[in-house]
């Protein structure tokens, strides 16, 4: 048989199984009616449904009773699992399931013990921390003061952990001197005193495994985990699940939980879906469209909770018309926050009035919202000599919650003064942030949206970074602001301290800084089989939920 | 030509074409606002820390130095470590192929199996209310969105009758497979992997369906009326033979073709509908790596991407000269 004989049987053969594979489909394709394909469908969820518990619990039928496993979904995944190695949100809160720190903080955002059972502060720049006994992390060891040496060292020193960012996490702006490995204790020696230091502890610092971290590759360690939290990660699909099994020698209470596994979908349509479909328990981010569908469904609830990030509008003070005191002054007059938040944020927002939240230390309670007044605010345009101004407010898109909305609405409504022009500019965020963090304030933007969020709960930590001279975002030098955080941060007494920063923010009220908005509301959709509490840190603490 | 230098002569085309690829793609790094350190670094961090976060990815490098380092370590099968991530990129993209690669299979079988019945019919009963439907759904499937097509899917299939699952997607292919032969009971696994990929392999295939169904429709009308098929009818062959045997074998090459180069599209394309479905593929990976500024796992994605298209066009490419040997390639 010659080659062309040969080739042309294989075409024929090959065209004969493609045609009589499309045959084949084709038939199925037509025998196939609606209804029977709906069948399928059903008898596939119902299956799907049995065989996932089976699986998972690897007993009978009858077992299914005793097991509660818990689901959140995220809007985004982790960038790895090390838990020093990131510095947002959705990582936190998934090596929160397996990592702790020497403290750490209650539902409503006060510190509580977990791998330290006493701290003190020995001398000004130096606290010493006792090490919790029989501790061990997942894989067996147990927790010794050189482990906890190290961890602290790794955040805090490029030599030991590389630049990470979280460096300066535990040292609030002070150096780390030394860090002292005792017998069940550790003493950590700063240079100066960091008066809140515990709070910083309480927030950051989980403790690793020195001979498990040296021992392995950084692209090991953000797949693997070895901590010493409540649960133990079982199987990590990299920006696609996270499974967890309850770590069983916990020192702690353990988790009521046997499972647990977070997932994440970018799209908030599709987070509400998988939770009115049972799929999930917990989902983060419902946005204020999506309120009435997960409230509707008899099987879900909306659990709305006051988070640590405060939006404002800052506007640089060395720029005409915002170096003007009485014109910033009356961009807070001009824009009505507490419409923004009943229709805007239907009503998942708090108003504020100056940089620090109600629930953090140094929140002076008679400093009051500027509130709404279109009167008043162009009466001080006129008196700023900046009347017919023109400005640009820039914001990002879709970093905060309804954040286009929000400066629309402000932008108009500051427009709507008879003598000042707005116009919005609409920015991706990272390009924004470019701007916002530039090494020079002369390159900042003159007017933006901006939100930030304060795990430690201590006004020093927002007004620090945000709006003293020396701060890394700053855009207002203020001589008395300055001295007022100085001051506080050379205070080690914490009621003078506190009254130091209620001071400063009566004067940062009155700078006007910022048009002071809102402190903005994590929203939660939960399932009504589950109990559990949102925390205002964003974390989601799954070792507390129970069935319902 | 002879089809081993038609492979030689499409697979150097093709790996100019990816080289172009990567060089576009690495060139847009530079060229889009924003920097890969503030993904990295918290917004209050240092410039200090930025500086030593920028020296530490080598970002501090000059770009044509940092080109051609990316270069060779490609060269090498090396696509990088992720900045965000803190993983060798190689690994997170390969572990993300198999996920696109089942559902652009899927959409395809959906496509397949829905279109070329669709298509037969209408082309066999021509102006009949049944071709009237296909052509309908045909236009239908077309003009519709494949993610609002995908949201209404979800709405009532997995929300409101509780059929399948919303989003994910649970078991693998391969644990079906394996279950055949392994403790996990077949059926239950395969049903449970149906639940997550029906909707997705939907939503993704209606827009084929419809394209295939018109293409088989026409491919067979303008077959059905050649002479070989007249001949055929005169000598008395079953008007079953003549349409399937022959009609449809002949309207099946330009099928195949069309079918062999949208799943690279559907490879490359499945953007949105992963993001709806949650689905966990190279899609899904393209979205957290723009939203997250991950610029080493976005390039990685796109290169595996492109390539995959280009070496699915070169398949296609060598199949159609093989399956028609009237086609001659200079």
């Amino acid at each position: 048989m010659s080659q062309e004989e040969r080739e042309g049987v294989d075409r024929r053969t090959l065209l004969k199984a493609v045609g009589g594979a499309a045959a084949t489909v084709s038939v199925a394709g037509c025998g196939g009616s609606q209804t029977e394909s709906t069948e399928t469908a059903t008898q596939t969820g119902t299956e799907t449904d049995t065989t996932e518990v089976d699986e998972d619990t690897g007993t009978p039928d009858e077992g299914d009773e005793s097991t509660f496993e818990v689901g959140a979904t995220l809007g985004q995944m982790d960038s790895g699992l090390d838990p020093h190695d990131h510095a947002e949100t959705p990582t936190n809160i998934i090596v929160s399931q397996v990592y702790e720190g020497l403290m750490g903080r209650d539902k409503e955002g006060g510190i509580v013990a977990k791998l330290a059972t006493e701290w003190e502060r020995v001398e000004s720049g130096t606290v010493r921390f006792t090490l919790r006994d029989g501790v061990t992390f997942h894989d067996g060891d147990p927790v010794t003061s050189e482990d906890v040496r190290y961890s602290i060292r790794r955040v805090e020193t490029e030599e030991v952990g590389g630049a990470l960012p979280q460096d300066g996490d535990l040292a609030g702006g002070k150096t780390l001197e030394n860090v002292e490995a005792g017998d069940g204790e550790v003493t950590v020696t700063f240079g100066g005193l960091n008066p809140i230091v515990f709070s910083l502890f309480a927030t950051n610092g989980q403790v690793m495994q020195q001979s498990w971290v040296e021992s392995n590759e950084n692209s090991f360690i953000n797949r693997n985990t070895n901590g010493t939290g409540p649960f133990q990660v079982t199987d990590y699909q990299s920006g696609t699940s996270v499974s967890y099994e309850r770590y069983e020698d916990y020192w702690g209470e353990p988790a009521a939980a046997e499972g647990a596994t977070i997932t994440a979908s970018s799209e908030s349509a599709t987070r509400v879906n998988q939770l009115i479909a049972g799929e999930t328990d917990i989902v983060t981010n419902v946005p204020p469209q999506e309120i009435s569908r997960v409230e509707g469904s008899e099987a879900t609830s909306v659990d709305p909770v006051p988070s640590t990030r405060i939006i404002f509008l800052q506007m640089r003070y060395d720029v005409e018309p915002f170096s003007s005191q009485q014109f910033r002054q009356a961009m807070n007059y001009a824009v009505d926050v507490q419409s923004i938040i009943d229709n805007v944020l239907q009503g998942f927002g708090e108003i504020t009035g100056q940089p620090t939240l109600s629930q953090f230390t140094g929140h002076n309670p008679e400093v009051d919202p500027y509130g709404h007044d279109p009167e008043r605010a162009e009466q001080l345009v006129e008196e700023s000599g900046h009347a017919g101004v023109d400005i640009t407010l820039q914001a990002p898109i879709g970093r905060y919650l309804k954040d286009v909305e929000i400066a629309q609405t402000a932008a108009n409504q500051i427009d709507s003064l008879s003598n000042v022009n707005c116009e919005l500019q609409q920015r991706e965020f990272n390009s924004l942030v470019q701007d916002v963090t530039a090494s020079n304030i002369e390159d900042r933007p003159r007017f933006n949206l901006l939100g930030w969020g304060n795990a430690e709960f201590d006004a020093a930590q927002t007004i620090g970074p945000l709006l003293t001279s020396d701060g890394p975002l700053t855009i207002l030098k203020n001589d008395e602001v300055d001295a007022l955080i100085e001051e506080a941060q050379g205070d080690s007494d914490p009621d003078a301290r506190e009254q130091t920063l209620q001071e400063c923010n009566q004067v940062l009220h009155d700078l006007a800084p910022w048009v002071f908005l809102h402190q903005q509301f994590s929203v939660y959709g939960t399932s009504n089989d589950v109990e559990w509490q949102p925390r205002p840190d964003e974390l989601i603490d799954l070792w507390t939920a129970s069935p319902n | 030509m002879s089809l081993g230098r038609l492979a030689i002569k499409r697979s150097l085309q093709g790996v100019g074409v990816i080289w172009g690829v990567i060089t576009v793609v690495f060139a847009l790094r530079f060229v889009t606002p924003g920097s890969v350190i503030n993904a990295v670094a918290p917004l209050d961090a240092s410039q200090e820390t930025r500086q030593a976060i920028a020296a530490e990815l080598g970002l501090d490098q000059p770009i044509y130095v940092q080109y051609v380092q990316y270069l060779a370590d490609l060269v090498q099968g090396n696509m990088g470590y992720s900045y965000v991530k803190g993983l060798e990129v190689t690994q997170m993209v390969f572990q993300r192929v198999p996920a696109t690669v089942e559902l652009a299979v899927a959409a395809t079988v959906v496509a397949i199996v829905l279109s070329i019945p669709l298509g037969v019919l209408s082309a066999t009963r021509r102006n009949s209310p049944v071709d009237y439907g296909a052509t309908l759904f045909s236009l239908g499937g077309i003009s519709t969105p494949n993610f609002w097509l995908g949201v209404m899917l979800i709405l009532l299939f997995a929300v409101q009758f509780d059929v399948f699952q919303t989003s994910g997607r649970g078991v693998t292919s391969v644990a079906v497979v394996t279950s055949l032969v392994g403790p996990e009971p077949f059926v239950a696994t395969l049903l449970e992997w149906l639940s997550y990929i029906t909707l997705p392999a939907i939503a993704l295939g209606t827009y084929f369906v419809a394209l295939i169904t018109r293409l088989t429709r026409s491919g067979m009308l303008d077959e059905l009326g050649k002479s070989y098929v007249r001949a055929a009818r005169a000598k008395g062959a079953p008007e079953s033979l003549v349409r399937y045997k022959h009609a449809l074998r002949n309207t099946l090459i330009p099928v195949i073709t069309v079918l062999g180069l949208q799943l690279g599209t559907l490879i490359g394309g499945a953007v949105i509908t992963e993001a709806v479905f949650a689905w966990p593929g190279l899609g899904t990976l393209v979205i957290q790596s723009i939203n997250l500024r991950d610029w080493p796992a976005l390039q990685g994605s796109l290169i595996v991407i492109g390539t995959a298209f280009v070496i699915v066009n070169i398949v296609v490419d060598i199949i159609y000269g093989y399956l028609d040997p009237r086609v001659v390639y200079d």
